[in-house]
């Protein structure tokens, strides 16, 4: 058998929400060693389908596949993706009151101790030791809930890693700071800095790819992956001719 | 260890030790609602089992653990200055059946002046035999300057399922006198349990009281008293506990805030997995104070009976009163489980942390007997999810 250098594969996936379709015979590889981006209009399904990925209860597949590095996950719950190399870095995490930043770390990094001195390390560096004893995501600013969730991730350490707006609602200092966190991630080897791993990030603005490599864009569309090409160009081209360019690309079928 | 004897009329005299009487299961009680048998953890030990009071002498100076009915031979003041001075007999049927009571059980906590009592002493009101009424009076006197940690435990016998228990507590901590009781409950399913407590802080004193209910009862129904009478006096209520189905638990405090710059604070943190919780309290300020009373409730997989009822009050006679309530009552939503679950958590041991943190939320300073009891309570209530 050819051995599969996809880390994610999305084979016609439609998610619904109740009643109401949310993605609609989706499709999306990312190679391994590649982050991609996403852009797409409001309400277009970038956030369904990040969820979607993670398995989160409220996004129902109903038809269609995913698969992690060839294994197919679509049957399985948040936990196990969770533990098969899937990481998410919300934009609006939930509050838990009373479940501390630290005790998720400690989890995490239960089984792997060198892991606990380099997440110590990175807190310190990213100035978020005083978020460990307090609630999770709770009265956090946009920029500490940006670094809560990738602190989370670096601990996690996933095969794959999405994250949602990382460069939403963060000032252009913490911007930096958040950047470098996302970095980190993707390439946890210094002396090989090409040498990444698999990723997705959501953004708007396009601020963060002021700091973070991708090797690919898709734009989203009405449920569905409308466009693929070239992040600058893609980027470019949202910012002169809006979306609206790009919805025309789609109904001529290019 | 000295040689042991039985004193089922209660005369036992505190110079024996009988902590070799109880066999495996009591001491795995007793163990449950953090009474500790052997070890040198504790300043003291006093075990009521059914009618049986079994005290380790103690030889902390400043301390006396006595069963209630020695401590009232011996000393007359104590009838004059304490017993049933703190909760009146006509209170209830509760305290006029106890004030009705031939043989008089018991404990009776006695903390000298200026005595620091740093290790814990401990009391168990321990229920061995099945269907039996158990009526008990405690007091508890920390006088000035003094201080005293009581670790209460009330429990039944894993093979008792009925019972009565009828419990007046008195307690009087003097001026600058500290008190921290906690009392940790796990009784059998069909016992009915009426604690009346009273309780009056003078000035510059501190009670604090924590209260644990990890197996409920039937019935429950607790409604202690305690009065802030000098100036600086303050009290800190904490009552955590897990309702199951079946269960009647109704959790009350009122605090008198008499005397000027007197503070108090009481909080209620619930898991209903069924049955009735009623969550009360009232602060009244007669003076120049502040005060702040937080019900808060988890309902988990209640069903259609189970319910959570949270009623705190305030009540100002003072116009320099600062008082203040709040209550809340949820549940753990699917997104915080999922949120936890794509960290890699399993299903149930999300579910655990955040009850652990929603019962130990806003509550600094948990000693470690808390600690464990929460862990307890967090680890019972999780079996009814997932």
């Amino acid at each position: 058998m050819k051995e599969n250098n996809n880390v994610l594969e999305i084979k016609d996936l439609c998610v619904y929400a109740g009643q109401k379709e949310l993605l609609h015979n989706l499709n999306l590889t990312i190679p391994a060693g590649e982050v991609h981006a996403l852009f797409g209009p409001n309400g277009s399904g970038k956030t369904t389908l990040m969820m979607a990925i993670m398995g989160f209860s409220r996004y129902q597949v109903k038809s269609g596949q995913i698969l992690l590095a060839g294994k197919d996950i679509t049957e399985l719950d948040i936990t196990e993706r969770a533990r098969w190399g899937i990481g998410i870095a919300q934009q609006l995490p939930p509050a838990i009151p009373g479940v501390k930043l630290q005790q998720v770390l400690d989890y995490v990094t239960a089984a792997n101790h060198q892991q606990v001195d380099n997440v110590g390390q990175v807190a310190k560096a990213a100035d978020m030791e005083r978020f460990l004893n307090r609630d999770i995501n709770g009265n956090l600013s946009g920029g500490e809930i940006r670094r809560a969730e990738l602190l989370q991730l670096l601990a996690m350490q996933p095969m794959f890693s999405m994250m949602d707006e990382p460069d939403s609602g963060v000032d252009l200092e913490a911007l930096k700071v958040v950047g470098e966190l996302v970095n980190m991630l993707f390439s946890d080897d210094p002396v090989h800095p090409a040498r990444r791993k698999a990723g997705l990030i959501i953004t708007h603005s396009g601020n963060i790819l002021n700091y973070v490599h991708v090797d690919k864009a898709h734009v989203m569309f009405e449920r569905q992956i409308g466009c693929t090409g070239n992040p600058a160009i893609i980027l470019d081209t949202i910012s002169k001719y809006g979306y609206a360019e790009c919805t025309q690309c789609l109904q001529e079928g290019v | 260890m000295k040689k042991t004897e039985y004193h089922p009329n209660g005369g036992v005299s505190p110079e024996l030790n009988a902590l070799d009487q109880l066999d495996p299961t009591d001491t795995a009680a007793l163990a449950q609602v953090g009474v500790l048998t052997e070890g040198e953890q504790r300043a003291g030990t006093l075990i009521l089992r059914d009618f049986c009071p079994i005290c380790i002498p103690n030889r902390t100076e400043g301390l006396e653990l006595l069963p209630i009915a020695t401590a009232l031979e011996k000393y007359d003041w104590l009838r004059e200055k304490y017993f049933w001075k703190a909760v009146p007999t006509d209170l209830d049927e509760i305290t006029e059946q106890c004030a009705s009571q031939q043989e008089v059980y018991g404990y009776f906590a006695w903390v000298r002046k200026g005595a620091k009592v740093l290790l814990p002493c401990q009391a168990a009101l321990y229920m061995a035999s099945d269907n039996i009424t158990q009526v008990v009076h405690n007091v508890v006197i920390v006088e000035d300057d003094a201080e005293l940690q009581l670790v209460t435990g009330c429990v039944t016998h894993q093979n008792v399922y009925s019972g009565l228990h009828m419990a007046v507590s008195e307690q009087f901590i003097g001026k600058n006198a500290r008190l921290i009781n906690t009392m940790v409950h796990d009784w059998g399913p069909d016992v009915t349990v009426y604690p009346r407590s009273g309780t009056f802080v003078e000035a510059g004193g501190c009670y604090e009281s924590n209260y644990i209910s990890l197996r409920p009862a039937k019935i429950i129904t607790s409604n202690p008293q305690t009065r802030l009478i000098g100036k600086g006096a303050s009290a800190k209520f904490l009552s955590v506990i897990l309702g199951v189905e079946g269960s009647m638990i109704d959790m009350g405090g009122d605090i008198y805030l008499d005397a000027d710059d007197t503070t108090a604070e009481l909080a209620h943190r619930g898991v209903c997995t069924g049955g009735e919780m009623h969550q009360k309290g009232l602060l009244i300020g007669n003076a120049k104070c502040k005060a702040h009373v937080d019900c808060a409730g988890l309902l988990l997989n209640v069903g259609e009976e189970g319910f959570i009822l949270s009623i705190p009050g305030i009540k100002a006679h003072h116009p320099d009163a600062r008082m203040s309530h709040e209550a809340s009552i949820g549940k753990l939503a699917p997104e915080q489980v999922e949120y936890l679950q794509s960290r890699g958590m399993e299903e149930r041991e999300a579910i655990s942390l955040m009850i652990r943190g929603f019962l130990g939320a806003d509550i600094d300073g948990l000693g470690f007997e808390l600690e464990d009891r929460i862990a307890e309570i967090t680890e019972l209530a999780g079996h009814g999810e997932g």
